[in-house]
């Protein structure tokens, strides 16, 4: 009866990944509902942005004076990020920061009109709700160490999600899809809610587990990048001084990283010194411009010096899967009904994890006994086979 | 006869595979595929909704 023992056996798998997983599950699932709306919610705290109206096809101003507008706006800071949301094509958002080497989450928003120049309402910056959530969510403020003991929770999810699909068929084999019963004990019905619920978001629970998992890897794959591509692609520049002084111009570098990606639009500048490019380069991260091509990224390196481009690569694979990866996790490219639905998957999910919880703490011996029973049905429906 | 394979597991495949591409219109294609990744999602919830609401499970 081989069989019998590889249902046990998955049956330990599942009890055990899931206990040790669950709650920080549980905590990911409650603080992910919140951030599935991160950007609803911050329009209704008023911390977005809308440029002003202005006639259709009113010119673009030359970056060289926005970054000049965002300097008198700070004159004691320095210009780290230079960034575009797709949703608001006429904002230019400067990431700025007393200095080019301060740590990456002190920095200050400068918003402009990419028409105008002007400095917007710089948004409030107070480390509120959205901001412990998203904490909580990634790290659990424990850095580094905590952002991959999630992911390493997420394999557990996932290798529970596993053993949960293989005692499903021995569960079910006998019963109809969908069925609750309700008129047994109360047990009895939330190990049926349990598995319903289980099996049919399975594949939504797979794959936001699976890409989460990506996601804590992300510093892990920035480092591998910096190290490798990115070494190599200024490795010429290696024994130079950085640059110092006035900057060569940002427009003119945007131009040349456009002209070298024919159909690509620049999503981001990362600014000398930063930890995305060299001491001497600006790197324009080129993205297309359909949802897909949009999450792979072409890094153009302009020399800050002279404005010549020295180099244009494609990602390497691994970055090119973390950017495909977070939509997926995120469920935020198929607008507002993509996030409802993606909210309900995952109540359900919290559904599945409590009612597995309740099962463990309801189990003890009546469940042995009920573990028992799927067995022997099993092992008669195994006889009866064989015969 | 009770337990054949698509009895048990016809509906866990049909809901998985709408889930999967449901999730993948939505990334690969707007105007259109974005109605299909909302109808396809929405299966498996009111899947959920319907069998939850059910007066009486049926038993075997």
């Amino acid at each position: 009866m081989a069989n019998i023992k590889n249902v046990k056996r998955w049956f330990v798998v599942h009890k055990w990944t899931s206990l040790i997983c669950t709650l920080f599950l549980l905590m990911l699932c409650v603080t992910g509902l919140p951030l599935v709306f991160y950007h609803e919610i911050e329009e209704l705290q008023g911390k977005t942005h809308t440029a002003p109206p202005m006639p259709e096809g009113t010119p673009m101003a030359s970056l060289d004076d926005i970054i000049r507008a965002g300097q008198q706006q700070r004159p004691n800071d320095v210009v780290r990020y230079v960034y575009w949301e797709e949703e608001e094509p006429n904002l230019v958002m400067l990431s700025m920061a007393d200095s080019v080497n301060a740590p990456a989450d002190v920095y200050k928003l400068v918003v402009l009109d990419a028409r105008t120049a002007k400095v917007l309402q710089a948004p409030p910056q107070d480390r509120g709700f959205l901001y412990i959530m998203l904490k909580l969510h990634t790290d659990m403020f424990a850095g580094i160490t905590g952002k991959l003991f999630l992911g390493l929770m997420g394999l557990l999810f996932v290798a529970a999600i596993v053993s949960g699909v293989m005692l499903y068929g021995p569960i079910m084999r006998r019963f109809n899809f969908g069925m609750i019963r309700r008129d047994r004990s109360t047990r009895l019905k939330w190990l049926d809610m349990h598995n319903l619920l289980g099996i049919v978001v399975l594949a939504w629970m797979l794959v936001v587990g699976i890409t989460g998992v990506i996601n804590t890897l992300a510093d892990v794959m920035l480092a591998m990048w910096q190290s490798g591509q990115l070494a190599e692609m200024v490795a010429p520049y290696k024994d130079k001084a950085p640059v110092s002084g006035q900057l060569s111009s940002l427009e003119s570098a945007i131009r040349t990283s456009r002209e070298a990606a024919p159909g690509m639009e620049p999503s981001i500048v990362a600014f000398p010194g930063t930890p995305f490019t060299s001491r001497h380069h600006y790197a324009v991260f080129m993205k297309g411009t359909t949802p897909l091509t949009s999450r792979l990224i072409k890094p153009a390196l302009i020399d800050a010096q002279t404005g010549e481009l020295t180099d244009m690569r494609t990602m390497p694979w691994f970055v090119n899967t973390l950017f495909i990866a977070a939509p997926l996790h995120f469920g935020d490219y198929g607008g507002l009904p993509l996030k409802i639905l993606w909210a309900l998957f995952d109540i359900a999910t919290i559904v599945v994890l409590i009612s597995g919880l309740y099962l463990w703490f309801a189990r003890g011996k009546a469940s042995e006994a009920r573990i028992n029973r799927i067995l022997q049905s099993e092992a008669v429906t195994q006889t009866a086979l064989l015969n | 006869m009770k337990s054949n394979f698509f009895q048990l597991w016809g509906w866990p495949l049909v809901l998985a595979g709408l889930t999967v591409f449901g999730l993948l219109a939505a990334l690969t294609g707007t105007g259109i595929w974005h109605w299909l990744s909302w109808i396809t999602l929405s299966v498996p919830v009111v899947t959920i909704v319907f069998f939850v609401s059910r007066k009486q499970a049926e038993r075997e």
